[in-house]
C-alpha cells in the first residue's frame, strides 16, 4: 500500500513538474483571440453615438488614452499646444500604411476630420467639432487644427476621431466596410454575432501584433463568467460579483482606468414638492449611506466617493473628499430637517425610475421609506428610463454612467443644453453653465481644475445629485494569454498596450 | 378529379386563404401596435448620451420617423411589394442579412426539438396503451409531470452550469444539443399528456368494442383505430407548436447564447427597430400559414371521419 | 364527444379522491395559507438589504440569503402570496374578457363573431411572451400592465372555450325548447347556457393560472416583470439564477414552490374537467 502511495505521489509530481511552462516570455506569434468586449452598432465609425470600445483594433485615432487617463500620441507622434490654445499641431507618423496598401498622410487625416465635422450630423464628436475654426497640412506630415476658443477636452476627444481611408466604400454616405490603420484588417461582422479581423502584415508598430486573429462576440450577454470557464472565450468583460469565482478558477483579472459613477439625481428641470425643497434633498442626503450603498452595490471594488471621478483622477480633490459631511450617514438628522421643513412623508407618494438589475433602486426605495415616504418604484428597459426621464414627471433617480474619456464629458450632461441631461435630472442652471464653461476654455490646466471644483460645489450645495460613489469595470483573462492590459477606457488597442501587444501561449 | 378530392382540395385552400387573412392582420396590427411604443430608435442610439435633443429630432427626419404613421405604413408596403426587406435602422444593414444569420440556427433548433419531441410524446401514449401495465405508463406520467413542473429556463441552466462549466462536455455559447433536447422533452410531455388521455378516452368508445368483438389485434386496434381517432386535438396542438418553430425559443436562445430569431426579435422591440419586428412578423406570417396548412392536410388524411368532409 | 344530453349530470357516482389528488389539493391549501399568513410568518422585512450575500441555511435565516442579502424564507413567505395573486389575476382578466367578449359576439350574431374570433385567432398567432413583452413595454411598466398583458394574452383560450361550450350547448335539445317558449337569443346565452358552461371555464382557468404564473416568471427572468421590489416566484429565480452556483438555495427554494404549485393545478383541473365530465377535445390548450 505505501508503495502505491509513493508512487502515486511521484507521479503526481513528476506530471505537476512536467506542466509548468518554461518561463519563456518570448512572444509566440500565431493563434485566434476570442472576446467577449462590447458592442459594434454601425461600420462607419464616424457615427459612432456611444459603443466607443470595438473600432479600437481596426482603425487608429491620433491618440490614445494610456491607463492613468493621459493621452499619448498613436498616429500622431508628437503635438503642441499654442500660447494660447486655439492652435493644434500634430507631428503626424510617418510610414503608417491603410489595410489597402497606401500609405497614410496628413491630408487623409483632414479628410477624416472635415468628414466628421461636415457629414456627421449627430455623432460623439459632433460638439467638439463645433469648436473648430479651420484646419491645415502644411505638408504630409503636419495637421494643424485652429479652435474658435479654447477647448480643453480637445486632446482627449479626438481619441475617438477614427482615421479611415477615404477610399473605404461607402464614405460619401455611409461607409460600409471601414479601412483603418490598426493591427487588426475588419474582415466581417454580423450585427449582434461576431466580428472578426485578421492579422495586418504591415502594421507600422514593428513585429506587432503577434495573434493571427482576433474575434468578437458581439452579443448583449449579461454575464459572460460561463463562457469563459467553459473555454469559448479568452477574455472578457464581466461583472464585479464574479471577480472573486474567476480569480479562483486561474483567471487574471485587469481593471480598466477610467471609473463607472453612481449617483441620485433629482428632478432639476421639473421639481416639484417635497424636493423643491433643496433641505428635503439633503435630508435624503443624510439618510443615505455612501459605504452601505455602495459595498452591497460593488461589494470590495467600488469607491465611495464624492465626486464624478475617482481618487486616481487629475480632476479629483481629496480635500473635497475628506471635509464632505455627508460621507457619514445620519437618519435622526434626516428627519429631524423633515420635521423641521414641515413635511409629513406619509404625505408623498415618490416617483422613482429604475433600470433592469439595478442595485441602487430597491436600497434607495428602502432608505425613502425609512423616512416615512412612499415610494412607486417604476421599472423600464433600457430605452424606456431614457424617455421616461427626459419626460421630467418623477422625483428621483438612482442611476450610473460610465467611464469617460475627458472629465468633460462629465459636466457637458449637466449643463443647460447638454445631451442627453436627463439623468442629472436636466439642470438648467446659467451660472453652473459659465463655470462649466470657463473651465474648458482656460488654457491652464491648474485653473481648469479650479473651475470644476467650483462648479462641482454648486452642484453639491444644490443637491442637483447626489454622488454615490465609483467602480472600475472588470475584465477577466485567460492564463494561456501573455501582455493584454486594459486602459483607462474599454478600448482594446493603445499606443501602450492592448490587442498588438498580445500573444497566446501554445 | 374525383368529387372528394375537390371538396379536399377546396376546404385545404379555404383554410390557406384565413390564414392568409390573419397573417396581414397580424402585419398590420404590429405595424401600429409597435409605434404606440414609447421611444423609438434615435432615442437607442443616443443610449450613451451624446446626442443633444436638436441632433435627435435630425436623426428622427433622416429616418422618417416623423411622417404620420399612415404614411409610414403606405411608405413601407411599398417597399415591401417590391420584395425589399429595408434596412435595419440601428445597424444600416439589409435585414434580409441579418435574418440569413439567425434563421438557419433558429430553424435547426426548432425542427430538431420538434421531431424529437414529437417522436417521443407520440409514441410513449402508443406505447402505453399498448402495454397498460408497463414502465412505459410511468414513462407518460413522469414525462407529463416534468413538462408541467419545471420551468425551463431554470433547468436550461442548471445544464448549462453542469455539463459546459463542470464537466466542460459542451460549450457554454452555441451548443445545439442541450437546449433541443430540453425542449423536445417538454415538447414530448405536453403532447404526451393530452395523448394519453384522449387515447384512453377512445378507447372505451363504442365503436373500439365493436372491433375488438370482431377480433382485431390489440396492437391493430390501438394503431389503426385508436390512435388517429385521438389524435385530432394534439394535431392541433402540433400546428401551433410548428409555427413556434419558425419564431425561436427565447428562453434558450438566451441561456445557451444561441443566435436566434428569438433574441432578434427581443432586441428589435427593445431598440425600437421598427423594420426589423416587421420583417420578423412577415416571416411569422408565413410561418402560421404553413403551420396550418400542414396541420390541415394532416388532419384531414389521418381522421377518417374528416375525409368525406 | 362524450357529454351526456342533460347538462348537469356529474360522473355516476362518487368514488373517493385518489391520493395524488389529495396531495395536490394539500398543497394548494397550504399554498393558499402561506398566501394569507405569509406576512405574519415572516423573520425579516423580506426587502431588507443586508451584507451577508448568498449565504446559506442557517439559524438567522432558515433558507439562507440572496445575492442583496435578502431573507430568502421571508421573500418566499411574501412572494406565494404575490405569484398567486398575480396569477389568479391574470387568468381571471383572461376569463373575463374572453368569455365575455365571446358571449357577446355570439349573441350579436354572424358578422360581429367572425371578426371577434379573426382577432383572437390573430393574438394566438402572435408569440406569447413577445406579445406580453411588447403590451407592457407599451403601457406603463407595472403590477398593472403585466397583469393585463397576460390577462389579453391568454383571454382567446377562454374565447375559443366559451364558444365551443356555448354552440354545444345550443344545439342541445333544451335550448330549442327554451327558444320554442318564446325566449331571445340573448335571454337563452345568459339565463340557460352561461350556468353549464362553467365548469368549462373553470377547468380552463385551472390550467391556465399556473401558466400565468409561469409566464410572469419568464417576464422577470426577461427582464420585465413587475416592480423589482415585489419577490415573486419569477423574480426570485430571475435574481437568483446569476448565482446559481455560490448559493443554488435562493434559486431553489422559488423553483420549487413554483413546480409544487403549478403540478397541483394541474392535478386538481384534471379532476374538476373529469367531475364535470368534459371531454378533452372541448379544452383549449
Amino acid at each position: 500500500m505505501k508503495k502505491i502511495l509513493l508512487s502515486l505521489a511521484a507521479a503526481l509530481m513528476l506530471s505537476q513538474a512536467a506542466a509548468i511552462p518554461a518561463t519563456a516570455q518570448e512572444p509566440q506569434p500565431g493563434g485566434t483571440l476570442r472576446l467577449k468586449w462590447g458592442t459594434l452598432d454601425t461600420t462607419d465609425f464616424h457615427r459612432h453615438t456611444g459603443t466607443i470600445s470595438l473600432p479600437h483594433p481596426f482603425a487608429e485615432t491620433l491618440t490614445s488614452i494610456s491607463k492613468d487617463g493621459s493621452p499619448k500620441g498613436l498616429l500622431a507622434e508628437s503635438w503642441t499646444v499654442s500660447e494660447d490654445a486655439l492652435t493644434y499641431t500634430f507631428k503626424i507618423r510617418q510610414g503608417v500604411k491603410f489595410h489597402n496598401g497606401r500609405t497614410m498622410t496628413a491630408a487623409d487625416v483632414r479628410a477624416n476630420f472635415e468628414r466628421i465635422r461636415d457629414n456627421v450630423e449627430a455623432g460623439w464628436l459632433t460638439t467638439a467639432m463645433e469648436q473648430v475654426e479651420g484646419f491645415e497640412t502644411p505638408d504630409d506630415a503636419t495637421f494643424i487644427v485652429k479652435l474658435k476658443a479654447p477647448f480643453a477636452p480637445f486632446i482627449n476627444l479626438i481619441a475617438e476621431a477614427w482615421i479611415l481611408a477615404p477610399e473605404s466604400p461607402g464614405w460619401d454616405d455611409n461607409i460600409s466596410h471601414p479601412i483603418g490603420t490598426g493591427p487588426f484588417t475588419f474582415d466581417s461582422w454580423t450585427p449582434q454575432l461576431v466580428l472578426k479581423g485578421a492579422k495586418f502584415a504591415d502594421y507600422w508598430m514593428e513585429g506587432k501584433p503577434y495573434l493571427d486573429a482576433v474575434e468578437f462576440d458581439v452579443r448583449e450577454i449579461a454575464d459572460s463568467s460561463l463562457a469563459l470557464r467553459a473555454g469559448d472565450y479568452d477574455v472578457a468583460s464581466i461583472p464585479l460579483n464574479k471577480v472573486e469565482t474567476l480569480e479562483k478558477e486561474g483567471f487574471a483579472i485587469d481593471f480598466q482606468g477610467g471609473t463607472s459613477w453612481d449617483f441620485i439625481s433629482f428632478n432639476n428641470r421639473n421639481p416639484r414638492p417635497p424636493f423643491d425643497n433643496v433641505r428635503i434633498r439633503e435630508a435624503v442626503a443624510w439618510a443615505v449611506d455612501r459605504s452601505e450603498f455602495v459595498n452591497i452595490m460593488n461589494g470590495e471594488y467600488g469607491t465611495p466617493g464624492n465626486q464624478p471621478v475617482g481618487e486616481s483622477n487629475f480632476f479629483f480633490d481629496a480635500a473635497l473628499a475628506a471635509d464632505d459631511p455627508h460621507n457619514h450617514a445620519d437618519v435622526e438628522r434626516a428627519k429631524q430637517i423633515i420635521a423641521e421643513e414641515g413635511i409629513n412623508p406619509a404625505d408623498y407618494k415618490l416617483y422613482m425610475i429604475s433600470t433592469p438589475g439595478s442595485r441602487s433602486g430597491p436600497l434607495l426605495s428602502q432608505v425613502l421609506r425609512q423616512l416615512g415616504f412612499g415610494v412607486d418604484m417604476k421599472e423600464f428597459d433600457d430605452l424606456g428610463y431614457q424617455r421616461a426621464l427626459s419626460e421630467y414627471d418623477w422625483d428621483i433617480y438612482p442611476g450610473g454612467s460610465g467611464a469617460r474619456n475627458d472629465i468633460f464629458l462629465r459636466y457637458v450632461r449637466l449643463m443647460s443644453d447638454g445631451p442627453n441631461p436627463g439623468l442629472w435630472g436636466g439642470i438648467q442652471d446659467p451660472e453652473l453653465d459659465a463655470l462649466i464653461n470657463k473651465a474648458i476654455s482656460t488654457p491652464d490646466l491648474n485653473a481648469s481644475r479650479d473651475f470644476y471644483l467650483q462648479a462641482w460645489k454648486r452642484v453639491m450645495d444644490k443637491y442637483y445629485t447626489f454622488s454615490l460613489g465609483q467602480k472600475p469595470s472588470a475584465y477577466a483573462i485567460s492564463p494561456k494569454v501573455h501582455d493584454f492590459t486594459v486602459g483607462f477606457n474599454n478600448s482594446a488597442h493603445r499606443v501602450d498596450g492592448g490587442l498588438a501587444f498580445t500573444w497566446i501561449e501554445k | 378529379m374525383s368529387p372528394h378530392l375537390r371538396r379536399l382540395l377546396a376546404s385545404i385552400g379555404l383554410d390557406v386563404l384565413r390564414s392568409l387573412g390573419i397573417a396581414l392582420g397580424i402585419v398590420v396590427f404590429t405595424f401600429f401596435v409597435i409605434r404606440m411604443i414609447p421611444g423609438d430608435v434615435v432615442d437607442v442610439r443616443g443610449l450613451e448620451g451624446s446626442l443633444t435633443y436638436s441632433q435627435q429630432s435630425a436623426m428622427r427626419e433622416d429616418l422618417g420617423l416623423n411622417k404620420a404613421w399612415l404614411q409610414q405604413f403606405l411608405d413601407w408596403s411599398g417597399m415591401i411589394l417590391s420584395g425589399d426587406l429595408g434596412q435595419s435602422a440601428r445597424y444600416s444593414i439589409p435585414i434580409v442579412d441579418l435574418l440569413a444569420t439567425v434563421l438557419p440556427s433558429t430553424i435547426l433548433l426548432g425542427t430538431t426539438a420538434l421531431a424529437i419531441g414529437l417522436v417521443l410524446g407520440i409514441a410513449l401514449p402508443t406505447l402505453a396503451c399498448l402495454y397498460p401495465r408497463s414502465v412505459f405508463v410511468t414513462l407518460v406520467e413522469a414525462i407529463t409531470i416534468w413538462s408541467i413542473t419545471v420551468p425551463t429556463f431554470s433547468i436550461g441552466i442548471t445544464c448549462l452550469i453542469v455539463f459546459a462549466v463542470w464537466l466542460q462536455w459542451i460549450p457554454a455559447i452555441g451548443n445545439f444539443v442541450v437546449p433541443a433536447l430540453i425542449l423536445a422533452v417538454d415538447t414530448a410531455g405536453t403532447l404526451a399528456k393530452g395523448l394519453y388521455e384522449d387515447m384512453k378516452e377512445t378507447q372505451r368508445a363504442e365503436f373500439i368494442r365493436a372491433a375488438r368483438a370482431k377480433g382485431l389485434s390489440r396492437t391493430g386496434i390501438v394503431l389503426r383505430h385508436v390512435l388517429p381517432n385521438a389524435l385530432t386535438v394534439t394535431i392541433a396542438l402540433i400546428g401551433l407548436m410548428l409555427a413556434g418553430v419558425f419564431t425561436g425559443a427565447i428562453t434558450m436562445e438566451v441561456v445557451f447564447g444561441l443566435a436566434g430569431l428569438g433574441t432578434m426579435t427581443l432586441q428589435a422591440i427593445q431598440g425600437r427597430d421598427y423594420a426589423v419586428v416587421q420583417a420578423i412578423i412577415i416571416w411569422l406570417g408565413f410561418a402560421v400559414i404553413l403551420a396550418n396548412l400542414v396541420t390541415d392536410i394532416v388532419r384531414k388524411l389521418v381522421d377518417p371521419r374528416l375525409r368525406n368532409v | 364527444m362524450s357529454v351526456d344530453a342533460s347538462p348537469r349530470t356529474m360522473s355516476p357516482g362518487h368514488p373517493g379522491l385518489s391520493p395524488l389528488t389529495k396531495l395536490a389539493v394539500a398543497i394548494l391549501a397550504v399554498a393558499l395559507f402561506i398566501a394569507l399568513a405569509g406576512p405574519f410568518l415572516a423573520t425579516h422585512d423580506p426587502l431588507m438589504f443586508s451584507a451577508d450575500m448568498n449565504e446559506g441555511p442557517s439559524a438567522e435565516h432558515l433558507l439562507g440569503t440572496d445575492d442583496a442579502g435578502q431573507d430568502v424564507y421571508s421573500r418566499l413567505l411574501i412572494g406565494t402570496g404575490l405569484s398567486l395573486l398575480y396569477g389568479a389575476s391574470a387568468a381571471l382578466v383572461a376569463l373575463g374578457v374572453g368569455a365575455l367578449a365571446a358571449l357577446l359576439a355570439l349573441a350579436f350574431g354572424r358578422p360581429t363573431e367572425i371578426v371577434l374570433f379573426g382577432l383572437v385567432d390573430l393574438i394566438r398567432a402572435l408569440p406569447g411572451i413577445l406579445f406580453a413583452l411588447a403590451c407592457i413595454i407599451a403601457f406603463e411598466p407595472g403590477v398593472g400592465s403585466v397583469i393585463l398583458a397576460l390577462g389579453i394574452s391568454f383571454a382567446p383560450n377562454f374565447a375559443l372555450i366559451t364558444r365551443a361550450a356555448f354552440l354545444h350547448q345550443m344545439a342541445q335539445p333544451y335550448t330549442a325548447a327554451a327558444r320554442m317558449l318564446g325566449a331571445g337569443r340573448t335571454r337563452v346565452a345568459l339565463v340557460h347556457v352561461l350556468p353549464n358552461i362553467a365548469g368549462a371555464l373553470v377547468t380552463q382557468f385551472a390550467i391556465i393560472l399556473p401558466r400565468c404564473i409561469v409566464s410572469e416568471s419568464v417576464l422577470s427572468f426577461l427582464g420585465l416583470g413587475v416592480s423589482p421590489e415585489l419577490p415573486t416566484w419569477g423574480r426570485m429565480i430571475a435574481g437568483a439564477t446569476p448565482y446559481l452556483e455560490e448559493a443554488p438555495h435562493a434559486a431553489l427554494a422559488p423553483i420549487i414552490a413554483l413546480s409544487l404549485v403549478t403540478f397541483a393545478f394541474a392535478i386538481v383541473g384534471n379532476e374538476v374537467r373529469q367531475r364535470f365530465n368534459i371531454s378533452r377535445r372541448s379544452v383549449v390548450l
